[in-house]
């Protein structure tokens, strides 16, 4: 009787088990409010999107947590997400302070982090469990630098930059990317994201005689400074970091104002380039009803390279790991491949406005162009 | 020449400025507590401008009324929601309350337009009038005249009008204000609409040129709060001062220094103030009043 009791109890309890074994659920733990909210929100619909290819024979569960800002709100986000069924990866904050916090507990609770996070630190933990859909600083600013120096040929630029974390990385890089470039720039000041007025900068940077403007702001300020640089006359070069290929940047300004300004980013969408990209792209703006920009490809790239890893016969977090580590991937942005660190993204292109509309058009790729700066 | 226009950027800045701590030191007088929902006003002014752009296709000074009226509306609601019910507990009950207003319109605002900067239209025109080396935008002139019509607006109001005493008398003593039969309730319901149009109005400025997030408000706030300590706490005059004053930094100062040394001073500034006059630069006028 106590046998067969304990059949029964073991086969009804066998039964969810078998059931929850075809169902993987990934979590999107991501900031849509506070000031990352632009790109986070980005960075859901991209994850999302990715998330509505179900492989066959695999229930897909998904269940979007806004993180905020703060780093408690992403770990907590993180804990509830693993007590509720079994998780095959996270869509993790791309904030940097968040990704640091969710870290120690990804790599305790055995879960991969998949993210398109810039901050550099993050890979540079040993810990095995992160993987970046995005090109670092290292890789974005190098070929920021390249094109301003070798081929627009400036050797004297400007750069203005965001006193915030991303601003100040973004920085460090690019007078490294300069300096191995054999070029120091004429004029260096960070502003803050608060700063109303971006003319007394502008001013002070054109008094220094540059021969090109070098700007890594955050979305609004890139704009307010281009809107102030074309009333104020100026007719500079200006190229910009990557919140100038956000269309909802290029949308603040006149197709005029952005006249000879070019970006760096890790994609542009809305250029397109390829039938994939242009099907990418459509069904972006029918789910969420606006333009995607490369956080988005990012992270839709990131995920569809997860759910490849399931359709190819991974079941657990840590065979998804071993995948993304090991794994080339053909994304829509670039081809990914894991460094050993977990940076999986390795290319950077510049983009530029011809003054027409607010589509950037492709100037220049960089395939891992960090190697070439040496 | 390129003093020149950075001397009409700042006035600019200062004068949107201005009529955000206006609002803020009107209700703060009215009602002796600190209304910290006054920045989030501020981004919501900006994002009915852009809303209604769509709606009402003509420059930016046809939505100025609009916004106005709207904004005196949500004002109202601002009173009734997070004020009256609160009037008689401790002040600290307000601060609360309208940090949480603030809150909602943060999340309302990200909900219904997304966390994208937008830009509203512009007053008249977005031409750069050109003098000699001097490029002045359109905009910039507008704001300018706009603030110092509806400030001027304001103090004519307060100081000629009989709306204006009853107003006055209820900043300065509602128990002898309502002994003297000045509806005091109704009164404060009007500050209340007074100083979120006077945020609406800043807003609609403020997000042509400086475009307009959900989140923009955290900043005016602590902008409208130093103007009205530096210019004195409760000083109509000095919350107007206050705010030219943060505006010369930002755009003055940064001009010689850098902007976090600006700030850095406007801030070595204000501690200063406080040391040396704590009653802020306008203060005595408002003991001697009282």
């Amino acid at each position: 009787m106590r046998r067969a009791l304990s059949l029964l109890i073991g086969l009804l309890a066998g039964v969810p088990i078998a059931a929850r074994a075809d169902t993987l659920s990934f979590p999107v733990l991501v900031p849509l409010t506070g000031f990352l909210s632009l790109e986070g929100t980005s960075q859901r619909n991209g994850a999302v999107l990715a998330l509505k290819q179900t492989p066959a024979g695999i229930t897909v569960a998904s269940e979007v947590v806004d993180t905020g800002t703060s780093p408690e709100a992403a770990v907590t986000a993180l804990e509830r997400a693993a007590g509720s069924g079994t998780v095959g990866a996270v869509a993790a904050s791309m904030l940097g302070t968040q990704m640091l916090a969710m870290l120690p507990l990804a790599q305790e609770l055995k879960l991969p982090l998949v993210t398109v996070s810039g901050t550099a630190s993050i890979t540079e933990q040993g810990n095995p469990w992160v993987f970046r859909f995005f090109p670092g600083d290292a890789v974005t600013k190098s070929a920021h630098a390249r094109y301003v120096v070798e081929e627009l040929g400036k050797r004297r630029p400007a750069v203005i930059y965001q006193t915030t974390a991303y601003g100040q990385s973004g920085k460090t890089h690019l007078d490294a990317a300069f300096k191995a470039l054999g070029v120091t720039p004429v004029f260096e000041e960070g502003v803050d994201p608060a700063a109303k007025d971006l003319l007394p900068v502008l001013t002070k940077a054109l008094a220094a005689g540059p021969d090109v403007l070098v700007l890594h702001l955050h979305s609004g300020p890139t704009a307010l400074l281009l809107r102030q640089a074309a009333s104020s006359g100026v007719t500079l070069p200006i190229v910009a970091g990557s919140a100038m290929h956000q269309p909802s940047t290029a949308a603040l300004l006149e197709p005029s104002e952005l006249k000879g300004v070019c970006a760096e980013t890790a994609a542009s969408p809305v250029s397109g380039g390829s039938a994939e990209m242009q099907a990418f792209t459509d069904s972006y703006r029918a789910a969420f009803g606006k333009e995607p920009d490369a956080f988005a490809l990012g992270q839709y790239d990131g995920m569809t390279m997860v759910l490849e890893a399931v359709k190819a016969g991974a079941r657990s977090p840590d065979a998804i790991r071993k995948a993304l580590s090991a794994e080339a991937f053909q994304g829509l942005a670039m081809t990914y491949k894991s460094d050993g660190k977990g940076n999986m993204a390795h290319s950077a292109v510049i983009v530029c406005y011809d003054g027409t509309s607010r589509v950037p058009k492709l100037a220049k790729r960089y395939d891992d162009p960090t190697l070439a700066a040496q | 020449m390129a003093a020149l226009q950075l001397l009409v950027n700042g006035v600019a800045l200062g004068a949107a400025y201005a009529l955000v701590a206006l609002g803020f030191v009107l209700v703060l007088n009215a009602t002796a507590a600190v209304n910290f929902a006054q920045g989030d006003l501020v981004m919501a002014g900006g994002l009915l401008g852009v809303a209604a752009a769509p709606l009402i296709p003509l420059p930016g000074i046809v939505l100025l009324p609009v916004v106005l009226a709207l904004m005196a509306a949500l004002g109202l609601l601002l009173a009734v929601v997070a004020y009256l019910p609160l009037r008689n507990r401790p002040p600290v009950s307000v601060f609360i309350s309208t940090i949480a207003v603030g809150i909602i319109l943060q999340n309302g605002a990200a909900i219904l337009f997304g966390p994208e900067p937008r830009a509203a239209p512009p007053l008249f025109g977005d031409d750069t009038l050109r003098l000699g080396g001097l490029a002045l935008p359109e905009q910039s002139l507008a704001i300018i005249a706009v603030a110092a019509l509806l400030i001027g607006a304001q103090q004519w109001v307060f100081g000629r009008t009989q709306l204006g005493r009853r107003l006055r008398a209820t900043a300065q003593d509602p128990e002898m204000a309502r002994a003297c039969g000045v509806p005091v309730t109704a009164m404060i319901l009007v500050t209340f609409a007074i100083g979120a149009a006077c945020a609406g109005a800043a807003g609609l400025l403020l997000a042509n040129r400086y475009f307009v997030t959900p989140t923009a408000g955290g900043d005016l706030i602590l902008k409208a709060y130093i103007a009205v300590t530096v210019g004195g706490w409760g000083s109509v005059p000095g919350a107007v001062v206050g705010a030219l004053l943060i505006a010369l930094f930002e755009v003055g100062v940064s001009s010689v220094l850098s902007y976090p040394v600006a700030l850095g001073a406007l801030y070595a500034t204000l501690l200063a103030i406080l040391v040396l006059r704590p009653q802020g630069l306008f203060g005595e006028a408002v003991r001697r009043r009282g």
